[in-house]
C-alpha cells in the first residue's frame, strides 16, 4: 500500500510566504534593538545595539525559513477526515539538502564569529595611556565610587559622575558578596567580587544622567541596589570633582 | 565470592506476610521522618551548641537522616541488605517486587516493573511541574506592579531558588522519566530495564530528593537564585543546608537511571534490532543519560564540598579564608551547560518520533539527527564559561568560549532540518500529540536565537543578568522541552492507559500555553532589553507595562496546565478507547498489547527494518 499522491506541490506560495516573513524580520531587526533598549552614551553601546542589529538581520532569514515551511506544511500537508492517513513518500535522505543546510548554517556560523570577535577586539582595544581611575565599590545594597582627588586625596561618591568624551577604568570590587556592576546606558557590566579586583573601561560620548544597577543576586535589598550615573563636560566633571571634600 | 547453586533463601518465607510485603510510599514517609528526627536528636544532643558550624552539621544529618529512613521505608534496601546476610531474592520475590498481580497498590510502592515506574514518573513530573508552578505564580503576582505587595522580600527570594530548582528537576525527568522507562525498553525489545532495582531507586531517590528540596521552603532562610554561588551562600541558614543536599541526593538519582537506561539499549536489544534501526527516541534518550553520567558529578562535588564549607568550616568556595567563589562557578557551569542538554534532547528526540509517526513517513535523514544529537552533546561541555563572560573571570578566554558557543548553532540547526525533513510532504495526522510538535517548532526557534545573541560578549556584556536571558531559557524550557514533553504525553498516553488523552480538552490547553508562552517571554524579552535585572523582587516604573503583560501571560499558561493536568486525569479512567496501536506506528512498543503485560513479550520480536516503513502492513506475530 504505497502512497499514489507523491504530494509534490508547487513551492511558489512558500517562497513568498518566506520572502514576506524575512521582510517583516528584517524590519524589526533594523527598528527594534535601537527602540528597545536604552539610550546609548558610549561607543560600548552603541557597538551592542548595532550588533543586536547585524545579528537579528542575519537570524531573520532562517526564522523565516523555518516559519514559511511550517505555515506551508499546516496548509498543504495536513491530512484531512477522521481516517488513518495512507504513508507518506518514503524519502529518507537527500545529500545535497543536507549538505545545503549545513554548508549555510556554517557560514552564517562564521559570519557571527567574525563579526562578533571584531567587535570584541575592536571594544577591547580603545584602551588609552592616561584613563580615568575609578574604583567601584559594591556592598549589601549600596554602591559607591572613588576618585583620585587633588594632592592625592581620595573622592568619594554615591553617585557616579563621568567626564564626557575620556576613557574611564573601573576597578571593581566587593566587600561582601558579589554583585554585578553595570550601567545599561554604557552597555557593559562586570562583577564586584569579593577580594579580587575586576576591570571595565568605557568611554561616555553623551552628556546625560544614567543608571547603575546590579545584576548578581546579591540578597535582600537586591532590586534596591540602584544609583545615578552623570555624564559631564570635562570642565564640570574637574569643578564637581575639586568641590568635593576629601576623605583622608 | 561464591554461593552454592542449591542455595535457596527465600527473604520472606511466608506468603502475604512479612513487614516487606507491607512497604510503600506511607511507610517510606514514617521512616524518612523518623530518620530525620532521630538524626536531628543525636547530632542536637552531642555537638557543641557554642560552634558556628553545628546548625548546618545538625541539617545536614537531619537531611541524611531523612533520605536513609525513606530509603528504608519505601524497601529500596530490602534486597542488598538481604543478600548481605547471605539470602538472595527467589523468582517469587522478584516478581512481587515487579508488582505482580497487585493492581493500583503498586503504583504506590517500590516497584520494578519499569511501565510501573514510567507512570510513577509521570505523577512525579506533574507534582514537581505543579510545585514550582505554584511558586512561578506567586512570582509573577508579585511582579505585577512595581513595588512590593504580596509576597515578603525574602520569602520572593526564596521563591526565586526554589522554583528553579524544581523545574530544572523536573525538566530533567519530564521525557526521561516516564517515557525513557515506560517505552524505551519496549523500543528496543526488552523485557525489562538491565536493572530492575535500580530503576526504581532512582525514582524513589528522586521524591526523597523532591522531599528535601521542600522542606527548604519550610525551614526558609534560603535568599537566592537557584545556582546558589559562593560568597552569598554563606550568609544563608539552613535552607542552604538541605537545599545543597537535595542535589547531591538528586545526583544520586540521575546517575543510577543514567547506567540503567546507557546498559538496558546497549545490552538489551532483540535479536535484530542493530543501533540503526533503534526508533529515534531510543538515542535521545541514551544521549542524554551519557551526557549526565559525564555532567552530574561536577553537581555532586559541587554541592559536596559546599557542605564541607558549611559544617567543617573548609574554605573551597569562601574567598576571604583562601578558596574562590570562581571555582564554585566553573563547576557548577561545567554541569550546568551540558545539563541543559540533557534537558532537551529527550523532548527533541520525542518530537522526532511523533514526527516521523504523525507525517507517516521516515525520520528524515536519520544519521543526521543521531549526529546532530550527539554533536550538541559534545559542545555542551565545552561552552561553560560563557555563562562567566561578565564575572571578570579569565577575560582572554572570551573569545574561544564565544567560538565554542555559537558553534553550538549548528548542531541546533540540523535538527530544524531533521525535523521539517521529516514533515515535508507528509500526511500529516493533526492529532493532539502533532499540535504539540508544531508549537515546538515555533517556540524553538526563538529560543535559538536568542541564544546566539547571548553567545556574542559584546551583546552580553549588556543583556548578561538580564530579564532577557530569563526569557531566553524559559523559551527553551518552557516554549520547547514543556512543549515536546506534553507531546510526548499526548502520544504515549494511550499506550499507558488504553485511552486518548482529551483532543479538546488538549487543544485548548495548547491554544492557552502557546498563547501564554509568547505573550509572558515576549513581554519579558522587552524588560530585559530596556534594562530590567533578573530576580528583582520590585523594579522601576518603566518596566511596568511589560512586567502586567508578562504576568497575565503567565496566568494564561497557568489556564492551560490546570486544564491539561484536568485532562490527564479525567481522561485515565473515561478517556475514549484507543486499541493498542492508535497511531498505527511499528516501533515494538505499538505491537504489544495495552497495557504492556508484565515482562513486556512472551516471546522477544526479531526485528527486520526500522519502524519507519509506513507504506507496509504491520506483521504481528
Amino acid at each position: 500500500m504505497t502512497n499514489s499522491n507523491d504530494n509534490k506541490k508547487s513551492l511558489k506560495s512558500f517562497y513568498w510566504l518566506w520572502a514576506i516573513l524575512t521582510a517583516l524580520g528584517i524590519a524589526v531587526s533594523l527598528y527594534a534593538p535601537g527602540y528597545l533598549m536604552p539610550e546609548s552614551m558610549s561607543q560600548t553601546m552603541h557597538l551592542s545595539v548595532l550588533t543586536m542589529v547585524v545579528f537579528s538581520v542575519a537570524a531573520a532569514p532562517v526564522a523565516a525559513g523555518v516559519y514559511a515551511a511550517a505555515l506551508y506544511i499546516l496548509r498543504n500537508w495536513t491530512h484531512k477526515g477522521d481516517s488513518v492517513p495512507a504513508a507518506g513518500p518514503a524519502f529518507r535522505e537527500s545529500g545535497k539538502v543536507v549538505i545545503t543546510w549545513t554548508l549555510t548554517s556554517v557560514l552564517l556560523t562564521v559570519f557571527l564569529l567574525i563579526w562578533g570577535l571584531g567587535a570584541l577586539a575592536a571594544d577591547s582595544a580603545g584602551s588609552t595611556a592616561n584613563p580615568l581611575v575609578v574604583k567601584v565599590v559594591g556592598q549589601q545594597w549600596v554602591w559607591s565610587f572613588e576618585y583620585q582627588g587633588q594632592n592625592g586625596t581620595t573622592v568619594m561618591s554615591n553617585d557616579l559622575y563621568l567626564p564626557k568624551g575620556r576613557e574611564v577604568l573601573f576597578h571593581v570590587t566587593s566587600l561582601d558578596v558579589t554583585h554585578g556592576f553595570w550601567a545599561p546606558q554604557m552597555g557593559t557590566q562586570v562583577d564586584a567580587n569579593d577580594e579580587t579586583i575586576t576591570d571595565l573601561h568605557v568611554t561616555p560620548n553623551k552628556l546625560g544622567t544614567f543608571d547603575v544597577r546590579c545584576t548578581q543576586f546579591c540578597g535582600l535589598n537586591h532590586a534596591f541596589m540602584v544609583t545615578q550615573g552623570h555624564v559631564l563636560t570635562p570642565s564640570a566633571f574637574t569643578t564637581w570633582l575639586n568641590a568635593q571634600p576629601a576623605r583622608s | 565470592m561464591t554461593t552454592t547453586l542449591e542455595h535457596k533463601a527465600p527473604v520472606i518465607k511466608h506468603e502475604g506476610g512479612g513487614l516487606a510485603r507491607h512497604q510503600n510510599f506511607l511507610t517510606a514517609m514514617i521512616g524518612g521522618v523518623a530518620g530525620a528526627f532521630i538524626a536531628w536528636a543525636i547530632s542536637h544532643h552531642f555537638f557543641a551548641q557554642d560552634v558556628r558550624t553545628t546548625s548546618d552539621a545538625v541539617a545536614v544529618l537531619t537531611g541524611c537522616g531523612w533520605i536513609v529512613g525513606f530509603w528504608l521505608g519505601i524497601g529500596a534496601l530490602n534486597a542488598p541488605l538481604a543478600w548481605l546476610i547471605g539470602s538472595d531474592q527467589t523468582r517469587k520475590d522478584q516478581l512481587y517486587y515487579a508488582g505482580e498481580d497487585q493492581g493500583t497498590k503498586r503504583y504506590w510502592k517500590y516497584c520494578t516493573d519499569h511501565k510501573v515506574v514510567g507512570v510513577q514518573y509521570i505523577v512525579m513530573t506533574m507534582v514537581l511541574l505543579g510545585a514550582g508552578g505554584i511558586l512561578a505564580m506567586a512570582i509573577r503576582t508579585e511582579l505585577i506592579v512595581p513595588g512590593n505587595h504580596f509576597v515578603d522580600q525574602q520569602v520572593y527570594n526564596g521563591f526565586i531558588a526554589v522554583h528553579g530548582m524544581l523545574m530544572i528537576l523536573a525538566l530533567i525527568v519530564a521525557v526521561a522519566g516516564p517515557w525513557g522507562n515506560f517505552v524505551v525498553p519496549i523500543m528496543c525489545g526488552a523485557k525489562d530495564m538491565a536493572f530492575p532495582r535500580l530503576n526504581a531507586l532512582s525514582l524513589w531517590t528522586l521524591v526523597g530528593a523532591a522531599g528535601l528540596l521542600l522542606t527548604t521552603l519550610a525551614v526558609g532562610s534560603l535568599t537566592m537564585g537557584w545556582v546558589v554561588l559562593a560568597p552569598i551562600t554563606d550568609q544563608a541558614g539552613v535552607g542552604m543546608d538541605f537545599f545543597a543536599l537535595a542535589i547531591l541526593v538528586f545526583t544520586v538519582s540521575t546517575t543510577v537511571a543514567g547506567v540503567n537506561t546507557i546498559c538496558t539499549v546497549f545490552t538489551m536489544r532483540t535479536k535484530g534490532m542493530t543501533l540503526e534501526r533503534l526508533p529515534i527516541m531510543v538515542w535521545g534518550a541514551i544521549i542524554a543519560a551519557a551526557l549526565g553520567l559525564y555532567a552530574f558529578p561536577y553537581f555532586s562535588l559541587v554541592e559536596a564540598l559546599q557542605i564541607l564549607d558549611r559544617t567543617f568550616s573548609t574554605s573551597f568556595f569562601i574567598g576571604n579564608a583562601g578558596g574562590t567563589g570562581w571555582l564554585q562557578a566553573n563547576l557548577f557551569w561545567l554541569m550546568g551547560h551540558p545539563e541543559v542538554y540533557v534537558i532537551l534532547i529527550p523532548a527533541v528526540a520525542a518530537v522526532f518520533e511523533i514526527a516521523a509517526v504523525m507525517a507517516r513517513k521516515p525520520v528524515f535523514s536519520y544519521r543526521t539527527a543521531v549526529a546532530g544529537m550527539v554533536g550538541l552533546a559534545g559542545l555542551s561541555i565545552l561552552v561553560w564559561a560563557h555563562h562567566m563572560f561578565t564575572t571578570g573571570w579569565a577575560p582572554t578566554l572570551g573569545g574561544p568560549f564565544m567560538v565554542t558557543t555559537e558553534l553550538i548553532s549548528i548542531p541546533t540547526g540540523l535538527f530544524f532540518l531533521v525535523l521539517i525533513g521529516t514533515l515535508w510532504r507528509g500526511n500529516i495526522w493533526m492529532k493532539l500529540p502533532t499540535v504539540w510538535v508544531f508549537g515546538f517548532i515555533a517556540n524553538f526557534i526563538i529560543a535559538g536565537i536568542t541564544g546566539i545573541y547571548l553567545s556574542d560578549i559584546p551583546i552580553d556584556n549588556q543583556l548578561h543578568g538580564t530579564m532577557f536571558v530569563t526569557a531566553h531559557f524559559h523559551y527553551v524550557f518552557v516554549g520547547s522541552v514543556l512543549f515536546g514533553a506534553i507531546g510526548a504525553l499526548a502520544f504515549w498516553y494511550p499506550k499507558v492507559t488504553g485511552r486518548y488523552l482529551d483532543e479538546k480538552l488538549g487543544r485548548i490547553s495548547f491554544w492557552l500555553s502557546f498563547i501564554g508562552v509568547q505573550v509572558t517571554f515576549l513581554a519579558m524579552f522587552i524588560s530585559g532589553l530596556r534594562g530590567m535585572p533578573r530576580r528583582y523582587a520590585s523594579y522601576a516604573f518603566i518596566f511596568e507595562h511589560t512586567n502586567f503583560i508578562s504576568t497575565m501571560g503567565a496566568y494564561m499558561i497557568m489556564a492551560g496546565m490546570l486544564v491539561l493536568m484536568g485532562a490527564v486525569i479525567y481522561c485515565w479512567n473515561h478517556g475514549e478507547p484507543s486499541g493498542s496501536n492508535p497511531w498505527h506506528a511499528n516501533s515494538l512498543e505499538w505491537l504489544v498489547s495495552t497495557p504492556p503485560p508484565l515482562e513486556n513479550f512472551d516471546v522477544l520480536p526479531v526485528v527486520t527494518e526500522d519502524p519507519y516503513n509506513f507504506g507496509k502492513e504491520l506483521v504481528r506475530s
